[in-house]
């Protein structure tokens, strides 16, 4: 069991990363502002389940399931291999390397690299600062 | 000159730090737009603004900054007005909208929880419950890891047991939560997360739902949990889908009768 806790008060950064999607998807929106453009990030907005149903998938359970102890998942009460203790930023990364994760890895992969390229090729998205014309 | 603009509170406007800046590069400085009672929270908008991970953070910060004390409605990244006068405009035409939501706002914060399995965890958990698991997995052990399709079939299997078992988290994530929250918000379903909810609650109440976070973790350690807050209130700026169908069928009730 893991549970980490950022505290953003005070304006504090705590971790951005992990509340990106509410910045970018919720809070108020006023049709009478336009909204910049964020293509490049809409990658976000794909819906990945973590258990992806694929060979791929089932061929890193079935190691996964290879490798694990099941004496011990047997005698002991189930899901004992805990993690207590505090989370380090590599801690919790080094802990998404799994079959479970691995989609939930790829999804942050793809994102970083939207975000890279949109640093990079900036100068190809125009920022729409113009007011709605269809706006009357 | 366009205006970027964080946020809508009410007047007085509230303490900023000296110097405060937001988006941009570089960064634009934060001032007040008042009207009506009514405060926007804005800066120049750059001409070039993208939503990039250190404008995100300048957005978020302005928002942390001014909501420490006191409700903030805010906008969504990236809202650019064109100028100073629309955003007045926007606050004067809306005014009561925007009261009604900070009144239902007020001595509130919203609290993200991620929730996420430890592989090794929940594999033990489902091997446990499924007996028939244990045995084509020991089978393939046995076997020296079992051929292409044994691997599969046992992949497979287990990928649905695993995929049950967040469904059923997911619902003890939220069943934990609910008492705690005077909303809950599902959050946008795009990280991989197998349950990823925002609460609103009562500034007091946060250390209680802290106190239950840490209570679910220990008594269910196949999760993984990420607690992000207190947060301005992103995910309730706008009425939730409850109450928003209560006035709907009360209107539909009031217009049949």
């Amino acid at each position: 069991m893991t549970v980490a806790t950022a505290q953003q008060q005070g304006g504090g950064t705590g971790n951005l990363y992990d509340v990106l999607e509410l910045v970018l998807d919720r809070g108020l929106v006023i049709d009478a502002f336009v909204r910049v453009s964020l293509v490049g990030i809409e990658i976000l907005k794909i819906d990945v389940r973590v258990v992806v149903a694929s060979v791929d998938t089932y061929l890193k359970f079935a190691e996964a399931c290879n490798r694990l102890d099941l004496e011990s998942g047997r005698n002991k009460s189930p899901g004992l291999p805990d993690v207590v203790g505090q989370v380090t930023e590599s801690g919790s990364r080094g802990k998404t390397k799994g079959a479970l994760s691995g989609a939930a890895q790829t999804v942050s992969d793809v994102f970083q690299q939207a975000r890279d390229e949109s640093q990079d090729s900036g100068s190809r998205r125009r920022t729409t600062t113009r007011r709605k014309e269809e706006r009357e | 000159m366009s205006t970027y603009v964080y946020g809508i509170t009410r007047t007085p406007a509230p303490p900023l730090p000296d110097g405060l800046t937001g988006v941009g590069d570089p960064p634009r400085p934060v001032r007040v737009l008042e009207r009506d009672g009514l405060v926007a929270l804005v800066s120049d908008a750059p001409d070039d603004l993208k939503p990039k991970r250190r404008e995100l953070l300048a957005h978020q910060q302005v928002l942390a900054q001014a909501s420490a004390e006191r409700p903030v409605l805010p906008m969504r990244f990236g809202s650019v007005s064109q100028d100073d006068a629309t955003v007045g405009a926007v606050l004067a035409e809306r005014a009561g909208h925007f009261r009604e939501r900070l009144d239902a706002l007020e001595g509130k914060v919203e609290y993200n929880i991620k929730a996420s399995h430890d592989q090794e965890a929940v594999l033990h958990l489902v091997m446990a419950d499924n007996p028939e698991l244990r045995a084509m997995s020991e089978a393939n052990r046995a076997a020296g890891g079992g051929t292409y399709e044994q691997k599969l079939q046992l992949g497979e299997k287990v990928a649905q047991a695993v995929q049950a078992r967040e469904g059923e988290d997911a619902a003890l994530l939220r069943r934990a939560l609910e008492p705690l929250a005077a909303e809950i918000s599902e959050g946008p379903d795009s990280m991989g997360w197998l349950a990823n909810l925002s609460v609103l609650v009562d500034r007091e109440g946060a250390d209680g739902l802290l106190a239950a976070i840490e209570e679910l973790g220990t008594s269910a350690p196949q999760l993984d949990l990420k607690v992000n807050g207190p947060l301005p209130p992103y995910s309730f700026v706008e009425k939730s889908d409850a109450a928003a169908d209560a006035t709907a069928s009360a209107g539909a009730a009031r217009a049949g009768g």
